[in-house]
């Protein structure tokens, strides 16, 4: 039998730093979407525009979901069959690549846009709900039957 | 000293709320959800208001313009995600007594308090001379730069609290937990 063993898991402090990581890397990232969808929901921070928001928060948005995404598969590495049998993680995954592909495509024209509309508030609500799925996903994760 | 914190956190849990809470296997993960989905929405506002005192984003608009826009948003953040974990300290007030990730928690949200209490006036209640300043003064720089490792730390804390297991010679009720749907 080939044993291959993954050195995250030499380390019991290596899950939970990466944890530790992957949730402050999602607080930033979510955390600045967030500010451009409570901008287009007229909730927040109405003395600027959406497309200013956005203009200014992007990078910190990108820098979060880069660490965010790398974190992720590095906990996700160190069990795979696990997170792979594993409804609530499945559709946490379906819920982060909807919310990735939505974020950089109409997301980022809407706000882009000088004019108000109100698909503003559609495209925000939507953001906001795809990210919360992501986190209620995640969280679930630890808290159903295993499939193994 | 010990017997009263355990007396009073076994009535704590052993109230209905927190009974239901602990025995519904399905109700703490979404507290636990709505807690993480308010770290993320109330922490990017921490820290958008944290970086613009130390000048790295929205540097063309006053910190007036931006820290008084945020400072509502943010209160209302903290109010939803310490509701959400008074909620699970609470249904497992015993357990959660001996777990020293619990007690740095707090710990360091009692600092958050002395840290608003000590920068309020000279920092972001004093925001108009800050935007009069020829640049960012350090005093402004140090309160950003304590205020973001602070709630990094609060938040990292939080994590820790999960993996340390309970004392089961020392708690008393059965506070185990909830059966999993089959």
């Amino acid at each position: 039998m080939l044993l291959i063993t993954n050195p995250l898991n030499e380390s019991e402090y290596s899950f939970p730093i990466l944890e530790c990581i992957h949730i402050l890397a999602f607080a930033l990232s979510i955390g600045t979407i967030a500010i451009v969808d409570f901008r287009l929901l007229n909730i927040g921070m109405r003395h600027q525009t959406p497309a200013a928001l956005l203009k200014d928060t992007s990078t910190w948005t990108l820098v979060g979901l880069v660490i965010m995404i790398f974190s992720g598969l590095l906990l996700f590495s160190s069990d795979p069959d696990l997170y792979y049998l594993n409804w609530a993680f499945l559709i946490k995954i379906t819920c982060l690549l909807l919310a990735i592909v939505f974020n950089y495509t109409i997301h980022r024209k809407v706000a882009q846009s000088q004019e108000p509309s109100s698909n503003g508030k559609l495209v925000a609500s939507v953001s906001l709900v795809l990210w919360g799925s992501v986190i209620f996903g995640g969280i679930f994760i630890a808290f159903i039957n295993q499939g193994l | 000293m010990l017997n009263i914190i355990s007396v009073f956190t076994q009535w704590v849990q052993g109230t209905d709320l927190f009974t239901a809470l602990r025995t519904s296997w399905w109700v703490y993960p979404i507290v636990m959800s709505t807690h993480l989905l308010g770290i993320a929405l109330f922490g990017g506002l921490i820290l958008m208001t944290n970086l613009r005192l130390l000048g790295l984003v929205m540097t063309k608009y006053s910190v007036t313009d931006v820290v008084a826009q945020l400072r509502w948003p943010k209160r209302v953040g903290f109010v939803i995600v310490a509701t959400c974990g008074i909620l699970m300290l609470g249904s497992k007030a015993e357990e959660y007594s001996y777990n020293i990730f619990v007690w740095i928690k707090l710990s360091l949200l009692a600092l958050v308090f002395i840290h608003g209490w000590v920068f309020r006036r000279s920092v972001y209640y004093n925001t108009a001379a800050i935007d009069r300043a020829p640049e960012i003064p350090g005093r402004v720089k140090l309160a950003a730069t304590l205020s973001l490792l602070l709630w990094a730390g609060i938040a990292c804390a939080g994590r820790g609290i999960g993996y340390i297991d309970p004392p089961l010679s020392k708690i008393h009720a059965g506070i185990m937990s909830p059966a999993q749907p089959e």
